[in-house]
C-alpha cells in the first residue's frame, strides 16, 4: 500500500475574524508538497484573511492548520515563519526605509547560516536580475512593480516549504502583473509549493493544480482550473445571485 | 576669541550629552511608538550607580560605568516587562497615551526610591578628570574633552548596532513595518525588550556623564530630558542621526545665547527657535509625515 503523503500545509474547519462576526466558516483545504493551490474570490470575501489566519496574525477562532502534519495553529507569527510558511502580503508591506538588499536579508530571518543565505540570494537575484541592479535602492523609491518582485524575493529567501502570495497582480499594470505572474511560472517549474490569492480566476487558471472558490468566508466549489472557468457558481460569486 | 572657545566647549559637551539623552528617546519612540517619560529618571539611577560601584564598593570608575549600563539596561527590560508590555497586549488604540502616563508614574517612583536609597543632599561624582588645556585664549577642561569622546565612542556603538547587526535590522525592521517584521519570523516582544534594554544602558551612561558637570541629585535627568524630547521633536520623532544633529545644532546655540545674552535667555530662546522650525516643519527638520524613521 502506497503510503499516504502529508501535505505540506493543510487547513481543516479554520474559522477566523476581527472583532466582529466571523469572516471565514468552516475553511478546509490542503496544499500538496509541489502544487500550486490557488484562492480565488471577489474582494472582502475573506482571502486575505485565510492567509493571515494560517501566519497567525488573525485570530483562528476554530479548526487546525498543519504544517507538514504539525498543528501550528496556537503559535505566534514569528514561530509559524521559523516553522516554514513563508508569507508574502497584500501590498508588499516591504520595510519602506531599508535597501533592497536589507530587505532581502530579514527575509532570512530565521536562517542562522550564512552560507545559505547567500545561496538563497544569488537564486533570488538569478530570478529576479532586476533586484540586483537595485540592491542598494531604498525600497521606498521603487516602482511598484520593483517593489511587489522585492515582496516575492523576500519570500523567497525564508526558503520556507511553503510560500503564501497574497494578489500579486494587485494594483499593477497589466504588463507588469504579466511578468510578475512569469516569474511565479518559474517558481513552479522548479516545483515550488505555493498557496496563491488572486481575485482574477482567468489569471491564474493556467498556473493552479487545484483551485478554489472562496465566497462570504466559505469554499463553495473547489476542483481543476479548467472546469472553474465554466463553473455557474464562478458567475454567481461574482455577479452576485 | 576666547568667548567663542567657551561657547564651543559647552556646546560640544552639553550638544554629546543632550545627543545621548536624545538617542534613547528616540530609540524607543522610532521602534514603538513609545515616549518614555521614565528617561530622566533613568539617567539619576546611572548616575547613582556609578556612586554605588566606585564609591560604596570601591571599584574602579569604568567599573562603575559597566555598573551605571547594565542598571539602566535592566531597569529597561523591567520597564518593559512590567508596564509596556501589558499595556501592549491590552491593545487598542490608547497605547501611545497610557504608556506615556504610566512612565510619568515610573519617574516619579524612580525618583523616589533614589531619594530614599541615596538620601537628599547632593553627593559627589566619583567620575572626575582633573585638569585642562589652553586653546588659544580660551580653556577646555580634559572632563570636557572626555565626555565628548565618550559620548562620540557610545553613539558609534549604537550606530554600529542599529546599522549593521541582525539585532539592529531586526530593531528598524519591527519599526518600518511590525506585521512584516512578525512575517519573516522576528519575535517581535523580544526586540522590544531589546530596545528599551539599549535606551536603558544609554540612559546610565548618559546619567554618568551629565552627573560629572552637575551634581548627583534625584531630578538630575528632568532638565536634560526636556531638552532630548524638544530635540527628537525638532529632527523628526524617531530619527535618529537627526537626533544626533538636532542636539549638538541646539545645544551650540543655546550656549551661544547664554553667552550672548545671559544664562536665563538660553532655555527661551530654544523655545522659540523649536516653535518657529515646527511652523516651518511640522514633522521636524527630518521627519516625514506618518513615516516612523529608523
Amino acid at each position: 500500500m502506497a503510503e499516504h503523503k502529508t501535505p505540506a500545509l493543510a487547513v481543516d474547519g479554520l474559522s477566523a475574524g476581527y472583532d466582529g462576526p466571523d469572516v471565514l466558516h468552516g475553511i478546509s483545504l490542503t496544499v500538496p508538497k509541489g502544487q500550486i493551490v490557488t484562492v480565488v474570490g471577489p474582494n472582502g470575501h475573506g482571502k486575505s484573511t485565510l492567509l493571515r489566519t494560517i501566519s497567525g496574525l488573525t485570530r483562528l477562532r476554530q479548526g487546525r492548520i498543519l504544517a507538514e502534519g504539525r498543528e501550528i495553529q496556537k503559535l505566534r507569527p514569528h514561530q509559524v515563519a521559523a516553522a516554514g510558511i513563508a508569507h508574502v502580503p497584500q501590498g508588499d508591506l516591504l520595510f519602506p526605509e531599508m535597501t533592497v538588499y536589507e530587505n532581502l536579508l530579514m527575509g532570512a530571518y530565521t536562517t542562522p547560516v550564512a552560507e545559505t543565505v547567500e545561496k538563497r540570494l544569488d537564486f533570488v537575484y538569478g530570478l529576479l536580475p532586476r533586484l540586483k541592479e537595485r540592491h542598494g535602492q531604498i525600497a521606498s523609491s521603487l516602482s511598484g512593480g520593483e517593489r511587489r518582485m522585492v515582496g516575492i524575493g523576500r519570500g523567497l529567501m525564508a526558503g520556507g516549504d511553503v510560500m503564501m502570495i497574497d494578489e500579486p497582480s494587485l494594483g499593477l499594470a497589466p504588463l507588469v502583473i504579466e511578468q510578475i505572474y512569469e516569474v511565479i511560472g518559474q517558481l513552479r517549474a522548479e516545483g515550488r509549493t505555493i498557496l496563491l490569492v488572486e481575485e482574477n480566476p482567468a489569471r491564474v487558471a493556467h498556473l493552479s493544480d487545484v483551485m478554489h472558490l472562496l465566497d462570504d468566508g466559505r469554499i463553495v466549489w473547489s476542483g481543476a482550473p479548467q472546469d472553474l472557468l465554466e463553473r455557474e457558481e464562478l458567475l454567481s460569486t461574482y455577479l452576485g445571485g | 576669541m576666547d568667548v567663542t572657545i567657551a561657547i564651543l566647549v559647552t556646546g560640544l559637551t552639553n550638544g554629546a550629552l543632550y545627543a545621548l539623552a536624545t538617542l534613547g528617546l528616540s530609540l524607543v519612540w522610532g521602534s514603538m511608538g513609545m515616549l518614555n517619560m521614565a528617561h530622566g529618571s533613568m539617567l539619576a539611577l546611572g548616575g547613582y550607580m556609578v556612586f554605588t560601584v566606585a564609591v560604596s564598593l570601591g571599584l574602579p570608575v569604568w567599573a562603575g560605568f559597566i555598573g551605571a549600563a547594565a542598571a539602566g539596561a535592566v531597569f529597561g527590560g523591567l520597564l518593559y516587562l512590567g508596564v509596556v508590555r501589558p499595556l501592549l497586549k491590552a491593545g487598542g488604540p490608547g497605547f501611545e497615551t497610557s504608556v506615556m502616563i504610566a512612565t510619568v508614574g515610573i519617574a516619579i517612583g524612580l525618583e523616589n526610591a533614589l531619594l530614599l536609597v541615596y538620601g537628599g543632599r547632593p553627593l559627589p561624582q566619583p567620575f572626575a578628570v582633573p585638569g585642562s588645556v589652553q586653546l588659544g585664549a580660551g580653556v577646555m577642561p580634559w572632563l570636557n574633552a572626555v565626555i565628548v569622546i565618550v559620548a562620540f565612542v557610545v553613539m558609534a556603538v549604537m550606530g554600529y548596532l542599529i546599522a549593521k547587526t541582525k539585532m539592529g535590522r531586526a530593531i528598524r525592521a519591527t519599526a518600518q513595518n511590525r506585521d512584516a517584521a512578525l512575517l519573516m519570523g522576528v519575535p517581535v516582544e523580544r526586540t522590544y525588550l531589546q530596545v528599551l534594554g539599549l535606551a536603558g544602558a544609554l540612559a546610565g551612561i548618559c546619567g554618568v556623564l551629565l552627573s560629572s558637570i552637575t551634581q548627583l541629585s534625584p531630578t538630575l535627568g528632568a532638565d536634560p530630558m526636556l531638552k532630548a524630547f524638544i530635540m527628537c521633536v525638532v529632527a523628526g520623532l524617531g530619527n535618529l542621526p537627526g537626533a544626533v544633529i538636532a542636539a549638538f545644532g541646539l545645544a551650540l546655540i543655546e550656549a551661544a545665547v547664554q553667552f550672548a545674552l545671559g544664562a536665563r535667555w538660553g532655555f527661551p530662546v530654544l523655545l522659540m527657535l523649536v516653535i518657529a522650525i515646527l511652523i516651518w516643519r511640522p514633522n521636524g527638520l527630518f521627519g516625514r509625515a506618518q513615516i516612523r524613521r529608523m
